[in-house]
């Protein structure tokens, strides 16, 4: 393939900025996303593995509800601080992204 | 398209002609084999991914196979997909260290566009990634070579380790257990996969059930007033999928763009 190196499209510099914050802005919604739904799957399983051995089937859609909660809490924590910038740390993968750039 | 458009078309289905509407369905999504081998089926989604294959490989081949400083069309043509590729997609995600992997992120790019876009091909009219058979060997792929990636670059304990966010209370980690590794092992490439499948999935059967009803509706009563309302709707659709399309394939390789980033390095 020929080597694109060194090349640029026209109006790169803005248009790689707002190239960024669209990839980082689609990788932290799926992320969030991902967040939810782990939450209700990580704890409504745990829930019914409990209700399983234990008879009380209630444990599972309480599982599921608690794991909502963790998942929005830490979302809320996690992301939600990063928008006012107290927290710059707080966005996950590709934070220290584009230090070579 | 399949099935019961075909019966709608060959049948002269229409409003008033005693037939009820045929409605599209999982019907649609099924084929009947082109030819067998044993107990191997050999149908249109296979060989229609496998014409995409192909003609993704042929174009870049031709484009590329012998470059010249001063580009010809279809050499400019092709620098231009990969450069919007890199500026686009990759650069924004992995920075310059990520254009040795400016090849895969290409042809994920294109293979999914023109996989896509054969839902709207007359005659072929079927995205493959309307099965989520042909997504999930995808998904897959993208999800080893990120693990692969992550394992190599930061080791296998390391890349664990870094995905836990720092400074949080230890109470905290131990609640975040579960989620973490659930979200990343499984959810993060069920999620990549099940987005792309049932964007394709719908997009066809909405163009599908527009079609239908335009043909069913069309016959010499006020039934053909809610045809041409349908036949509308079938272009909005066609011109929404063309869309939906191109940015499915955009999400998809962006996203894959990202979970390699993440595996070139630690979070924090």
């Amino acid at each position: 393939m020929v080597s694109t190196r060194g090349r640029r499209s026209p109006g790169h510099g803005e248009k790689n900025i707002e190239a960024e914050s669209r990839a980082q802005g689609l990788s932290t919604g799926w992320e969030v996303f991902s967040y939810l739904i782990a939450g209700m799957a990580a704890y409504g399983g745990i829930g019914w593995l409990i209700g399983h051995f234990t008879h009380i089937s209630l444990l599972f859609p309480i599982g599921m509800m608690v794991g909502l909660g963790i998942s929005v809490g830490w979302v809320i924590y996690r992301y939600g601080r990063g928008m006012n910038g107290e927290l710059d740390g707080g966005y996950g993968h590709g934070n220290k992204r584009g230090d070579d750039r | 398209m399949t099935g019961d458009v075909v019966a709608a078309g060959s049948d002269g289905c229409h409003l008033f002609s005693g037939c009820g509407f045929p409605a599209p369905g999982l019907q649609d999504f099924n084929f009947r084999p082109l030819f067998t081998i044993g107990s191997f089926h050999f149908t249109k989604p296979m060989l229609v991914t496998i014409l995409c294959a192909i003609a993704v490989i042929a174009f870049f081949w031709a484009a590329f196979s012998k470059p010249k400083v001063v580009p010809g069309k279809l050499q400019s043509l092709g620098e231009l997909g990969v450069l919007a590729v890199r500026d686009q997609i990759l650069r924004p995600s992995m920075g310059r260290r990520g254009d040795k992997y400016l090849g895969f992120h290409v042809s994920l790019f294109f293979f999914i566009f023109l996989t896509n876009l054969m839902e709207l091909i007359p005659v072929i009219q079927f995205p493959a990634m309307s099965r989520i058979s042909f997504v999930v060997p995808m998904a897959l792929t993208v999800y080893v070579t990120y693990l692969y990636l992550g394992f190599k670059n930061q080791g296998a304990w390391g890349y664990i380790a870094n995905m836990w966010p720092r400074g949080v209370p230890w109470p905290i980690y131990i609640i975040l257990i579960p989620v973490e590794l659930l979200r990343f092992f499984f959810i993060q490439p069920f999620t990549l996969g099940i987005r792309l499948f049932a964007n394709m999935f719908a997009g066809h059967l909405l163009l599908a059930i527009f079609m239908v009803a335009t043909w069913y509706l069309a016959s010499i009563s006020i039934g053909l007033l809610f045809a041409v309302g349908s036949a509308a709707m079938v272009i909005f659709v066609f011109l929404l999928e063309l869309l939906v399309d191109l940015l499915q394939a955009f999400i998809f390789t962006t996203l894959t763009a990202t979970y390699i980033a993440t595996s070139l390095e630690a979070q924090h």
